[in-house]
């Protein structure tokens, strides 16, 4: 079955990625001035994001397993997100944070969902 | 950063009723059939793109060269958006696209024009549409060079947006405006002298303050009324707050500040002053000395609860996985020991205060 809905995912991933890349090398000068668990949240933040780029090129490659992880990363991120949205700690909420907290998994996961994608997910 | 630019709000507006037109104009062109989901994608991100910088325009009149190139730019985009057939389109959406970020980093860079929430969110619509451009899909009709365009997508893309977010990110705070102080703390409003009246109050806040903390140089005391000191201990100052105090919701009353601040020294706590906090986000307290005690709140912080750490949010409003995005509620400071920066300073210059703890 020819689809790119993976392609179009695999690129939203690979940008999730590198926000994630970003927000762990922001941490670093954090810690250098004596924030110290911060470079604990760093390394964790590039970990996750190198995990992201295997479950792009899962998805590309048409492997189940990765399809089914990406939708469970993602609705993790959005219910985070939510949550963060509406509990009255002032979280940013400007158009940026909508799109990459929230606009950027809902796409991947209705990119993801639904029976032809199961179907066209065999390996 | 984190704001809109009232010069730039009509530009989200055109994007908001650009999106449904450009999704039901996709459909009427009959060839879209022909070329694969990421590039009909693409075409409607660009279409999306060309209408925001459009919609610019007509606040930009007063800047030729920015008008013109924002009317270049929307047309090039919307033409292109139609064009999803023509031999050469990946190729020219990639390099206007491409060419559009580099241009708007040396915009900025050059000051010309100030990172703003619209052009974050624009350009990052860009890059989606740049990697959606450049992703190979199986079953295409027309052969290309697979192997470049991964290695393009999967280096460029990447790198592209990483230098999109560190130069706004370095433009941003080597040039804050005259509300951020420093970096995540935006400064009340006030007028910028200040009046002889204002100048006697603030020394009266000032002396009221100091003569009602001085009992908590002793931090004994300090602990006995309900201060506990807060985040790590290994920095060289820490703030104590008295919870009792923040939830009452005094404010600025001088026998119950919402927290004190002490150097962390070899022979213990040192008092370096106070702090008066409001309970909400945006409600800035009363400024009696007008510039001179001005409120700040610290607005986008990483904060996380394992260790109590922070670190600032990044461009893509994204924090290090394990923070979250928090605001504090505005606060005003009062340094009883010398302070370059004046004893109601949004910081304590680090060479007082390393002065400070050298002398302990």
């Amino acid at each position: 079955m020819n689809t790119s809905r993976p392609e179009a995912a695999f690129v939203l991933l690979l940008m999730q990625a590198t926000f994630w890349v970003a927000a762990g090398l922001s941490a670093i000068p954090f810690a250098l001035a004596g924030e110290v668990f911060m470079v604990v949240l760093g390394l964790a933040s590039i970990l996750l994001a190198s995990l992201t780029c295997l479950l792009a090129i899962g998805l590309v490659r048409r492997w189940r397993r990765s399809r089914r992880w990406v939708i469970a990363l993602e609705a993790v991120c959005l219910g985070g997100s939510v949550l963060l949205l509406a509990v009255p700690i002032g979280a940013n909420r400007g158009p940026v944070s909508l799109l990459v907290n929230l606009a950027l998994p809902l796409v991947v996961i209705v990119l993801l969902r639904g029976k032809r994608m199961r179907a066209a997910f065999t390996r | 950063m984190f704001e809109i630019a009232p010069d730039h709000a009509i530009g989200f507006f055109a994007g908001l009723l650009a999106l449904p037109i450009a999704l039901i104009a996709l459909r009427l062109i009959p060839a879209r059939r022909s070329v694969p989901g990421t590039a009909q994608a693409a075409a409607v991100l660009m279409a999306l793109s060309g209408a925001i910088h459009l919609g610019l325009v007509t606040t930009h009149l007063e800047e030729p060269v920015t008008a013109a190139l924002f009317v270049m730019n929307g047309v090039a985009y919307l033409g292109l958006s139609v064009l999803l057939t023509w031999r050469w389109w990946r190729l020219a959406s990639a390099a206007l696209l491409t060419a559009t970020v580099l241009g708007y980093l040396v915009y900025i860079a050059l000051r010309f024009d100030t990172p703003d929430q619209v052009a974050l969110s624009t350009k990052l619509i860009e890059l989606a549409a740049l990697g959606l451009v450049l992703v190979p899909v199986r079953g295409e009709s027309r052969p290309r060079d697979r192997a470049w365009y991964w290695a393009t997508l999967a280096a460029g893309v990447p790198l592209l947006t990483v230098l999109m977010g560190s130069t706004v990110w370095l433009v941003d705070l080597a040039n804050p405006d005259a509300q951020h102080v420093h970096a995540g703390a935006v400064l009340q409003a006030t007028n910028e002298v200040a009046t002889p009246e204002q100048t006697v109050a603030a020394a009266q806040l000032y002396a009221e303050t100091k003569a009602a903390i001085l009992p908590y140089q002793d931090w004994h005391k300090a602990w006995a009324a309900g201060y506990r000191p807060g985040g790590p201990s290994n920095m060289p100052s820490q703030h104590w707050m008295n919870e009792a105090y923040e939830k009452a919701g005094y404010v600025m009353d001088p026998q119950r500040p919402q927290g004190l601040v002490y150097a962390n020294t070899r022979r213990g706590p040192l008092l370096l002053g106070a702090m008066f906090q409001m309970q909400h986000l945006d409600q800035f307290g009363p400024d009696p000395g007008g510039p001179l005690t001005a409120w700040h709140q610290h607005e986008n912080i990483c904060f996380t609860p394992f260790g109590f750490g922070f670190s600032l949010m990044t461009p893509f409003a994204i924090c290090p996985l394990g923070a979250i995005d928090i605001s504090a509620s505005p606060m005003l400071h009062v340094w009883i020991v010398d302070n370059p920066g004046g004893p109601f300073a949004v910081d304590i210059d680090p060479a007082a205060l390393a002065a400070v703890r050298a002398r302990a």
